[in-house]
């Protein structure tokens, strides 16, 4: 008994070390990227890397605001990742629910057709997808980059994995006693789901607030821009600002590292709570 | 119920194939909203890409049909069957690798462990920080001179020559795939999280009552409860291993932004047709070839996730 | 079986229904082009007519859209506009900033179709003229510069290296040349004489060497090459007996030996580590421990700004002089860079646009560049002097003499292929830098390689 335990104690000891070392190789990068934000971009790539026992210059940090409309293009990107992300949720989990828990022809090859899409890479199809968004007078416009993200086959893709995890018998039962599609998905299925909601949330919200070649080739008013495109600016022809860049980029950073911090605590187990027992 | 039972044999099936045409339509009122937006926007420029990849377009002159000729002419391209044979090694690699490591983070933070949340987030860290970050320090630990931490390791501890990393043809793909890994298992571990949390706590119950030890409650329980989840990281890895562009130009293009052939994968080389060449219908056939494969891989797991379901 | 049939055609005419449903609004987009095309030629030789009705309304309100990058941290555009304006009120120049990184993707793109609504595009490079050229979506420009008469000599024959298929599609409005920067601190420390207008690569290279320390932690380097293969495969073409397109590079040789030789004692950073590195040029020499560094004059107003804002105090003292020549060739030979204007085939207000063109590439445009420091296509004594005048530009007669150049070669020349050739030679410099391939080798490879380009 005793010996046990104290394996069980040296087991644990042990996760912990490898813990924090795997920590601290993840870490660095967030590390350099604060302590190169503080820096005079000469000073940034140059071996060996200062980590400490530099001058901060703060004055990075009032300067992204000045040098570029930061605060407007913040909003954009503000925007366009709510709106995106509540689409990309809603149209997701309801048409996963079809591919995982109904029976309708042709199912299985429409499913393939959605997976397989993602395979397509964007820059084959950016050009015609393009030239018609033009035609639909959608160039230039937050809508133009709202459809592009928001209907994408990945959501539906992941959601339907989710639901396939979830016992048929749940849903039997509940049509047993009458409940429709509708009402089965909207109070046995959503429920149930939220630790997979919360996984397309943060990869949603992640991807369409770092998405940068889309908003680059559709927006081209200024006023219109994005954070990513803004950060880009520092790179300019003959010479790129990467104190600015990561400046700006530390502080893009924080709203994605919030997300992912608050809907981690729906990462707990969710099945038990009495669903399967009654 | 009693009704139905009373009903002649022809009433019945005429009644079934009611109730299913009913089914399915609200299997497609489901689709629907998704199914549309997907098949305008993005399904119909993809299908005429695929028409591209039979015609010579610059996407402003008009399209010409050239039959297969792309394709043949980019068998013929050694920079193609570069770009190929190094996507397939990659991805060979990376797959499996970037998998099991998901999954033993993903394991190893269900855990009741103290701090979950703070290791969580920093294993998810290197997917969202900025790629010029981390490709920078990566640079600094595998730096080709003799000082980079990664030489000093092989030399004071391997007793082994300095590598040069992703300088040199023959090591820049091991890097490459070194940092992918590095850069995207807390993303895949994030799924497998959001998996382990839908298998019911009863399973681990009802197991542990039969006297299974916490390896074969691994082997019997998590790992079966989690094909559709397995099923779905594959397919995603494969497809981003297959479509992997960023980290080769950020790892092998360096500030002057080439690519040599060690390095260049298919995407990059579709970039390159696309828009240094502005030929779309040459970058589309190889698109279609990347596709065509990928194809096939997500077919056998198919299979084998509808075998398991069928179990 | 019959099931399964079923299904298969469910799931084939539902794509049929969304083939024909974006079939249908894509179709357009396709075959617009295609009447596009003739009508597109029909401008230009309509152009003489048009003019003069153009010229008469002339106060009807235009906006021209005008495509560039880098629109907050160019210094040169808002004076051009501003210049332009004040001559035609009646003229609106709106900036598109396409962003500098991905310039020409998001160029070509927003040309492609036929509904694009940029009036004046800025050109980046050569290969982005040459593919743009050949998309059919620039006007050509030959007519209208025969019919108001410009006189190109004052491009000093640049104009000659940028056409496609013997026709000119883009006026310069800025040409860079390479010079030699060095900075006069390291000199002095080393007690070693300046570098001079009048040098051989053989004495570039012994001065290198003498100012160069080793002493780890304390190195100085005599010699700076950014990794971009411009600055040592394009010596080559400095003697005027080669050029980069001709499909033997074996010119080459010489200069890859000395940098090689070099890098291999210390006198330059080792290729390999600066790329993986990303170490940026400017960031080199203003450690203040580079001697000298081949680079183009657009470096001269930044350098003049870090100076003084004080991030390049290390460098603040520094000069330059021109490119070192070859034995036996005389010196002020160099290569060169432009930018230049081209109007789109879809553009809305094309005469107006030409006129900005005709003003931004001319003589008033030029004054106005050379008062941002920067240096303009059409050069002469007196823009130079204009330049030289600059706050913060080297007072010492050698910096000024450094900017007339004698002869200017283009980084690349227009042709065909070029960014196909560029891919071949982009990747043998990278071998022959890396050591993984040796001089000989590599550029057998790129004798191979773009002989199998050219001969397609």
């Amino acid at each position: 008994m005793r010996s046990k335990t104290t394996n069980r104690r040296i087991g644990k000891v042990i996760i912990y070390i490898f813990l924090v070392i795997l920590a601290l190789i993840m870490l660095i990068p967030f590390v350099w990227m604060i302590t190169a934000s503080l820096k005079l971009n000469k000073d940034i790539f140059v071996i060996p890397y200062a980590w400490v026992g530099f001058e901060p210059r703060w004055q990075n940090y009032i300067d992204i605001w000045t040098k570029i409309p930061l605060a407007r293009y913040a909003l954009n990107t503000v925007k366009l990742t709510l709106i995106v992300t509540l689409l990309q949720i809603l149209t997701s989990s309801f048409a996963a629910y079809a591919f995982a828990k109904l029976q309708f022809k042709g199912r299985n090859i429409l499913f393939l057709a959605y997976i397989a899409t993602i395979a397509v890479p964007w820059q084959v199809y950016m050009v015609p997808q393009f030239i018609f968004m033009r035609k639909l007078g959608l160039a230039d416009t937050h809508l133009a980059i709202i459809i592009l993200q928001a209907f994408s086959a990945f959501g539906v893709f992941l959601m339907r994995q989710f639901y396939e995890g979830i016992p048929d018998s749940l849903c039997e039962a509940a049509r047993i006693d009458g409940m429709s599609e509708y009402k089965i998905y909207a109070k046995i299925m959503l429920p149930l789901s939220k630790p997979a909601l919360s996984t397309l949330v943060i990869f949603t919200f992640v991807n369409t607030w770092n998405d940068f070649l889309g908003p680059l080739i559709y927006l081209t008013t200024d006023s219109k821009k994005t954070l990513q495109i803004g950060i880009k600016m520092f790179i300019s022809q003959y010479s790129a600002e990467y104190g600015l860049i990561m400046a700006a980029s530390v502080l893009s950073l924080i709203p994605v590292l919030i997300v992912f911090m608050a809907l981690q605590k729906y990462f707990v187990a969710g099945i038990t709570t009495g669903a399967v027992k009654g | 119920m009693s009704n139905e039972a009373s009903l002649t044999q022809a009433q019945r099936t005429k009644g079934m194939s009611a109730r299913e045409r009913k089914r399915a339509l609200v299997a497609y009122s489901f689709i629907a909203p998704n199914f549309i937006g997907f098949a305008v926007f993005t399904l119909g420029p993809i299908i005429l890409a695929f028409i591209m990849a039979f015609t010579e377009w610059d996407g402003s002159n008009p399209m010409k049909f050239v039959g297969i000729g792309n394709f043949s002419s980019l068998f013929a391209d050694d920079r193609f069957l570069a770009a190929l044979k190094n996507t397939i090694v990659y991805s060979l690699f990376t797959v499996p690798l970037t998998l099991v490591a998901a999954l033993g983070l993903a394991i190893l933070l269900n855990q009741k462990i103290k701090g979950r949340t703070f290791f969580r987030t920093v294993a998810f860290f290197p997917y969202v920080a900025s790629l010029v970050a981390v490709a920078a320090v990566w640079n600094m630990l595998f730096t080709p001179s003799k000082g980079g931490l990664m030489n000093q390791l092989l030399m004071n501890v391997f007793h082994t020559e300095p590598l040069k990393w992703a300088a040199a043809p023959n090591t820049v793909m091991l890097t490459i795939i070194l940092f992918s890994i590095w850069k995207n298992m807390g993303y895949y571990m994030v799924i497998y999280l959001a998996g382990l949390q839908g298998i019911s706590e009863d399973l681990y119950e009802a197991a542990s009552l039969d006297g299974a030890n916490s390896w074969q409650k691994f082997w019997y329980v998590t790992l079966p409860q989690l094909k559709p989840t397995t099923f779905f990281v594959t397919v995603m890895l494969t497809i981003s291993c297959f479509k992997i562009y960023d980290i080769v130009y950020m790892l092998a293009g360096g500030s002057n932004g080439v690519v040599n052939k060690s390095a260049i994968v298919l995407v990059y080389y579709i970039y390159e047709e696309a828009f240094r060449n502005w030929k779309l219908g040459s970058a589309s056939a190889a698109a279609l070839v990347l596709f065509a494969i990928v194809l096939v891989i997500t077919l056998i797991q198919f299979r084998g996730e509808k075998n398991y379901a069928n179990d | 079986m019959k099931k399964k049939v079923i299904s298969t055609l469910l799931a084939v005419s539902m794509i049929a229904a969304t083939l024909t449903a974006c079939g249908s609004s894509a179709a357009p987009a396709t075959e617009a082009p295609a009447a596009e095309a003739p009508a597109a030629e029909a401008p230009a030789a309509e152009a003489p007519a048009a003019e003069a009705p153009a010229a008469e309304a002339a106060d009807e309100p235009v906006t021209l859209k005008w495509a560039l990058w880098d629109k907050d941290a160019t210094v040169y555009y808002q004076p051009l506009i501003d210049g332009y304006t004040a001559a035609h009120p009646n003229v609106t120049i709106e900036m598109v900033d396409l962003g500098s990184t991905d310039y020409q993707t998001v160029l070509g793109t927003q040309l492609s179709g036929s509904d694009a609504s940029f009036d004046v595009v800025t050109i980046k490079d050569v290969p982005g003229l040459v593919t743009l050229a050949n998309k059919g979506v620039l006007e050509p420009l030959d007519s209208l510069i025969a019919q108001d008469g410009i006189d190109l000599s004052v491009y000093s024959g640049i104009t000659d290296q940028i056409k496609v298929n013997d026709t000119l599609y883009e006026l310069p409005f800025r040409r860079d040349i390479w010079v030699l920067f060095y900075n006069k601190d390291v000199f002095d420390k080393a007690g070693v004489d300046y570098p001079t207008n009048d040098m051989t690569w053989e004495e570039y290279d012994e001065l290198a060497r003498k100012i160069t320390d080793t002493t780890p932690g304390s190195e100085v380097y005599g010699a700076h090459y950014h990794t971009w293969r411009s600055t040592i495969q394009l010596l080559g073409i400095l003697d005027g007996k080669n050029t980069i397109v001709d499909g033997t590079y074996d010119f080459t040789k010489p200069y890859y030996e000395m940098v090689l030789a070099q890098q291999k004692d210390g006198v330059c950073m080792d290729y390999a580590t600066l790329k993986t590195q990303g170490l940026h040029y400017s960031a080199a020499f203003y450690q203040g421990n580079v001697g000298m560094m081949n680079m183009g004059s657009w470096f001269i107003p930044t350098l003049i700004a870090k100076v003084k804002d004080g991030e390049a105090a290390a460098a603040a003292n520094w000069g330059i002089v021109k490119y070192p020549h070859a034995a036996g060739v005389a010196p002020g030979s160099t290569l060169a860079t432009i930018t230049a204007l081209a109007i789109p085939t879809s553009a809305p207000n094309k005469d107006a646009a030409w006129d900005f063109v005709k003003f931004v590439s001319g003589a008033e445009g030029a004054e106005i560049m050379a008062g941002t420091g920067n240096t303009p296509a059409m050069s002469n004594d007196a823009i130079n002097a204009k330049i030289a005048e600059m706050d913060g530009f080297p007072t010492d007669a050698n910096s000024k003499d450094a900017l007339t150049a004698a002869a200017a070669y283009l980084e690349m020349p227009a042709n065909e292929k070029s960014s196909e050739i560029e891919t071949v030679l982009n990747e043998q410099h990278d071998n022959i830098m890396n050591e993984v391939s040796s001089v000989d080798d590599a550029i057998a490879a790129m004798n191979e390689g773009v002989q199998d380009i050219i001969g397609q």
